[in-house]
């Protein structure tokens, strides 16, 4: 047979995949992963999703960090409010990210704002609960250090208390990211945009070489970002690198 | 309570004729250093800024708090340049603590409050710390309070020592009176059976009263007027005699010290002195 193979034909049950006359043998017969295929679509497939993938993640988790850091100085500050933050930041935690995305769309539409909101419910718990434990790592000597001095308690916390805690939050920030970044994904399915729409696309077609890329291109955000947040977290604390061991 | 990380309940605290608690608080605790067990530097900061942190509230410029760092540094014992930059966790125990009491000199207070600074600290490097803080003290000048379990460091540190228990004042002496006449059978168990001894460290042989120098006398081991009687004690029984020459700064000889006179600087004022007859004939 040498006609060329109609996708709709061949989809006796098989994969469907749209030709647009040019497709290549290895596209026609949905191999594994064809790179020229994905080399020719990057620009107008993968790079614009992978932007707004970027996008997504920065913003969910910018302003998860905001809500976070500040329940998490209040709760250090005001013990009680530790308990009903804690909880309703694992409740939201808890829900199952399509459910929660379904619920939303109910009050707020298909839209990327409401993808941000589940997407920040998310961060908060990792963010609060780093912050709070960081901020309670700073050790009582020091504390009393900074009291001796006179200093008072809002520059205890700006001067010391945060800067001790930079390691855990930053800890806390790369768990964040990683998460958000995998959990984006989903968000395509309220038209957020990002890696998840070819990755749903691919899903409904069955064509693998998109489903791999952009799975692909996702795994390898997640990495690229923690790597430079631990540079980051290096950069911004260069007092734990130099220690005396055992000390 | 002094700086009033614990309030007062009862009675009153006064510096220079004015109560702690109308004092405003950060006031008050930017000008006494505190000095504490756990150290406390910041692991954050740089050694520079450890130091500085006082003077930086009071609103220094960057040039005079590094040249205070620079200063302090060389008065505890420790690199001027090469360790201005480091962090505080490359440093040991011993050397954070001379970096705390940097830290605690840093915008000049009047007062200093040590509580147990030497406490964690090995023996050999608590006893090196003593004597460069005592070194530190005379050239200072200071206001020093300072809080100790350890009753040989109240003798050696102290130039008066207040004795407490279960939070009350039971005596305030100097260490010399302190061993001569403990107040209780407290103060005396706390100062040790061996206090006969120990009032041997506080003095020096120019406390004492000399045979004045003759030239018919032979010569005998020479020691230093600032000698410890404790040291002079030490040296008899190791040569084998009974009198040292004492000589001043100069080299000159001043005058000799025998065992009995020794014995009898320390054997109590009331009591009867029981060698004076023996001195005597002597």
């Amino acid at each position: 047979m040498s006609l060329p193979v109609h996708p709709i034909l061949a989809a006796g049950g098989g994969p469907v995949i749209p030709n647009f006359g040019g497709a290549s043998k290895c596209v026609v017969e949905n191999h594994q992963f064809c790179m020229s295929w994905f080399l020719h679509n990057f620009n107008t497939v993968f790079g614009p999703r992978l932007v707004q993938h970027i996008v997504l993640t920065a913003i969910a988790v910018g302003v998860g960090m905001v809500i976070a850091f500040t329940a998490a100085i209040i709760a250090y500050k005001e013990n009680w409010f530790e308990t009903p933050f804690s909880l309703l930041a694992a409740f939201l935690y808890g829900i199952p990210a399509i459910a929660l995305f379904e619920l939303l769309v109910q009050l707020t539409g298909i839209n990327v704002f409401t993808a941000e909101i589940g997407l920040v419910s998310y961060t908060l718990l990792i963010l609060f609960r780093n912050t709070l434990t960081g901020l309670r790592g700073v050790s009582d000597a020091t504390i009393e250090a900074a009291r001796a001095m006179g200093l008072s308690s809002r520059q205890r916390l700006i001067r010391v208390e945060i800067p001790i805690a930079v390691p855990a939050i930053m800890a806390g920030i790369r768990i964040a990211a990683v998460t958000t970044i995998s959990l984006a994904t989903v968000a395509a399915y309220i038209g957020a945009g990002g890696l998840g729409e070819p990755i749903f696309e691919a899903i409904q077609t069955g064509f693998k070489t998109e489903f791999i890329a952009a799975g692909a291109l996702a795994i390898a955000l997640a990495i690229v970002v923690d790597g430079l947040l631990v540079l980051l977290e290096r950069l911004v604390t260069p007092w734990r690198r130099r220690t005396l061991q055992g000390a | 309570m002094v700086n009033r990380l614990i309030s007062i309940t009862e009675g009153d605290i006064t510096i220079d004729g004015r109560s702690v608690r109308q004092l405003e608080l950060t006031q008050l605790r930017r000008g006494i250093g505190y000095v504490f067990q756990q150290i406390g530097l910041f692991p954050h900061m740089t050694i520079e800024s450890n130091i500085g942190s006082v003077p930086r509230l009071l609103g220094w410029s960057k040039s005079r708090i590094r040249e205070r760092a620079r200063e302090l540094l060389e008065l505890v014992g420790l690199d001027p340049e090469g360790d201005l930059r480091r962090y505080p966790g490359e440093f040991s125990g011993g050397q954070q603590q001379r970096i705390g009491v940097a830290r605690a000199m840093a915008a000049d207070p009047s007062i200093m409050l040590m509580d147990e600074p030497f406490g964690a600290i090995d023996p050999i490097a608590r006893e090196r710390l003593q004597n460069d803080f005592l070194r530190l003290h005379r050239q200072v000048r200071k206001t020093v309070i300072f809080v100790t379990h350890d009753i040989d460091e109240a003798i050696k540190m102290g130039d008066k020592i207040a004795i407490m228990r279960d939070g009350r004042l039971i005596q305030l002496a100097t260490s010399d009176q302190l061993l001569a006449s403990p107040a209780d059978e407290f103060v005396a168990s706390f100062v040790g059976e061996d206090r006969g001894l120990k009032r041997l460290r506080v003095r020096m042989l120019r406390d004492i009263e000399l045979d004045p120098p003759s030239a018919n006398a032979t010569p005998a081991p020479q020691v230093r007027d600032t000698t410890s009687l404790h040291y002079a004690l030490s040296r008899m029984l190791t040569e084998g005699v009974n009198r040292l020459d004492v000589i001043d700064e100069e080299q000159r000889h001043v005058g000799s010290a025998r065992l009995q006179t020794i014995m009898d600087s320390i054997a109590p004022a009331s009591a009867p002195k029981p060698g004076e007859s023996h001195t005597a004939a002597a």
